[in-house]
């Protein structure tokens, strides 16, 4: 068991991201850490399953952003996770606290680390009270997570390595020899040593972010997988657009619609916007940060986007098959239709101040702004 | 000159006479198809247009030279559609970038 | 048998080609707006390419040839999206604003609208 034990409570907001990033980096800085990610239900838990899908679903996530995050550091990271308060009624901060300190004391964690905008959803501003009454307790220390609005970046320009060389230059060396006329002609192999180094040495800063890893291969034989089943859903979906071009009255409906997959970091995003509009009826437009702005041609493109079939697929690619399992864009309330791409969009908004009306809207699971507005529209 | 038409469609694979036939005929449907584009490279009436209707061109370019290369037995012609295709990509980005004021496609 | 199964193949393959390039060229003459006609410019015409590539690497059998037919099939389904994006986006970057079915507007106001922003 290691020494260096985080716990982190976690509830519906929209810095999570970051905190599990600050999390995962300062446990990590000396040696090999755990990270206890712990959900505390609110009073009214006992009456549906729904909020513990919630936290489920929540929980899950966590996990996957620290278990991204956790792969680029050397030492070993933990990942738990735990819900608290299911079989007694939580009212107060002390109450709350106390929880947290009961769970914290047991599972021996030396730090508890805050949520800037942690709200365990009995009403109240709680962050202070409970930082208060949790530092009553000597067994661990207590943090709040800096409230960083911006999305970590990686550098363009990495540090390179020799693992990283050693794969640009097997991967230059056999691109080489695959263009060559005779792969086993002394001078084609001695030519092909030399580019390749030049290639190797030349571009290993901008080619990797991370040194490769054993997960490079399991990614690989899943991206096998996934080649075939995105052939599948571009042929069906390619016949669907042919038909209607081809059709007499062209039965379009194009509409700009803006959604924002669970998706993380750059490649998998790539690897989704490629995707998306390799998809016939489907054209990624533009990418900010996690937003993506995508034209859809028809309603039948537009129903599978927000249905998030191929974000799903990708995430099984990157993150493998639990992660894969989390709801669709339309249901997390991440998918709108827009008139304009300088509008913005409906989340964006929501997490200037993560209000209570703005927490309501983003569990809530209709579908989102599909009523056509025409306000919008500034011609 | 001593290559004649009826030598140059000679089959080069062992796949028949007349399956070079449909390579080269298909060549050339694609190479029709290819022309039509010009019809929005010159009508525009957007730059974006434009740009798209060469790079549609570009990519059937690429699909006739492999055809060529396989009807006529030039394994060459294969190698030049590769870099057409890199290159065929590199003038839409570059295109796409440097027409816009702002900047900062891709 | 087996060389009459790969000619058939080979012969489906050009044609099923051929048939999406003509979907793609239909839509890229036929369709409103810049961002329509960049659907049909990505998707129809790598999948037509990519059917007549896929045609092309069969008849040239098992050999560097038909390696690099492959290749080249994987470069035009990563660089034909990219591209289109690129295309798309700078058409954005513009400020040309995509046509919807009620809009009685034609691709080229639409065009003149975003250069008088300017």
């Amino acid at each position: 068991m290691s020494d260096n034990r985080t716990l982190v409570p976690l509830s519906a907001s929209s810095t999570n991201r970051n905190t599990i990033e600050y999390a995962v980096r300062t446990a990590l800085a000396d040696g090999p850490a755990t990270l206890r990610l712990v959900y505390v239900h609110p009073p009214e838990v006992h009456a549906d399953d729904s909020r513990e899908q919630a936290a489920t679903d929540l929980l899950k996530r966590a996990s996957v952003w620290a278990n991204e995050d956790g792969e680029q550091f050397d030492a070993e990271l933990t990942i738990e996770t735990a819900q608290l308060g299911t079989d007694e009624y939580l009212f107060s901060p002390s109450d709350i606290a106390d929880t947290i300190a009961r769970d914290a004391i047991q599972t021996g964690a030396n730090r508890v680390l805050f949520d800037p905008s942690y709200d365990p959803g009995i009403g109240a501003p709680l962050l202070r009270p409970l930082e208060y009454e949790l530092a009553r307790f000597d067994a661990f220390t207590v943090e709040e997570a800096p409230a960083g609005r911006s999305a970590r970046r990686t550098p363009f320009l990495a540090r390179t390595s020799l693992p990283q060389i050693g794969a640009i230059f097997v991967i230059s060396f056999v691109f080489y020899q695959i263009l060559a006329a005779d792969p086993t002609y002394w001078f084609e192999i001695v030519t092909g040593v030399v580019s390749a180094a030049i290639v190797a040495i030349g571009l290993s800063q901008v080619t990797f972010t991370r040194n490769p890893t054993w997960q490079t291969p399991a990614r690989l034989v899943r991206h096998t997988i996934y080649i075939p089943y995105l052939l599948k859903e571009i042929i069906k979906s390619n016949i669907l657009i042919a038909a209607v071009i081809l059709h007499p009255k062209l039965p379009i409906d194009p509409r700009m619609t803006r959604i924002r997959p669970a998706v993380w970091g750059s490649l998998p995003m790539t690897a989704l916007s490629n995707s998306i509009t390799l998809t016939p009826g489907t054209l990624a437009v533009r990418i900010d940060g996690r937003t993506l702005t995508v034209h859809t041609l028809v309603p039948a493109a537009r129903e599978g986007l927000f249905a998030g079939d191929l974000e799903r697929a990708i995430r099984f690619v990157f993150y493998g098959r639990e992660a894969a399992e989390i709801t669709s864009p339309e249901q997390r309330g991440e998918a709108e239709l827009i008139d304009s791409t300088d509008e913005p969009s409906s989340w964006e908004q929501d997490d200037g101040a993560p209000t209570d009306a703005a927490e309501e809207e983003r569990t809530d699971t209709e579908p989102p702004t599909m009523n056509e507005t025409d306000e919008g529209d500034d011609t | 000159m001593s290559t004649t038409i009826s030598q140059a469609l000679q089959p080069a694979f062992a796949t028949g006479e007349f399956i070079t036939q449909v390579f080269l005929v298909s060549a050339a449907l694609f190479m029709l198809l290819a022309i039509a584009m010009f019809y929005r490279a010159v009508k525009g009436p957007t730059t974006q247009d434009r740009v798209l209707a060469v790079n549609v061109l570009g990519t059937n370019t690429v699909v006739v030279l492999a055809l060529l290369g396989a009807g006529l037995g030039e394994p060459s012609l294969l190698d030049i559609a590769l870099v057409y295709a890199l290159l065929n990509f590199l003038m839409a980005v570059a295109i796409s970038k440097f027409t816009v004021e702002r900047g900062g496609v891709l | 048998m087996i060389e009459t199964i790969r000619t058939v193949a080979i012969v489906g393959f050009i044609l099923v080609g051929l048939f999406f390039t003509l979907v793609s060229a239909t839509g890229v003459i036929r369709l409103p707006d810049v961002y329509s006609r960049a659907h049909t410019a990505s998707q129809a015409d790598t999948l037509g390419a990519g059917f007549a590539l896929a045609g092309v690497a069969l008849a040239l059998g098992f050999s560097t040839t038909s390696f690099k037919t492959v290749l080249l099939l994987f470069f035009i389904f990563i660089t034909n999206p990219t591209a289109a994006h690129a295309i798309a986006r700078a058409a954005d970057e513009e400020g040309i604003k995509p046509w919807t079915t009620d809009d009685d507007r034609t691709d080229a106001d639409l065009y003149e609208e975003a250069m008088a922003d300017e």
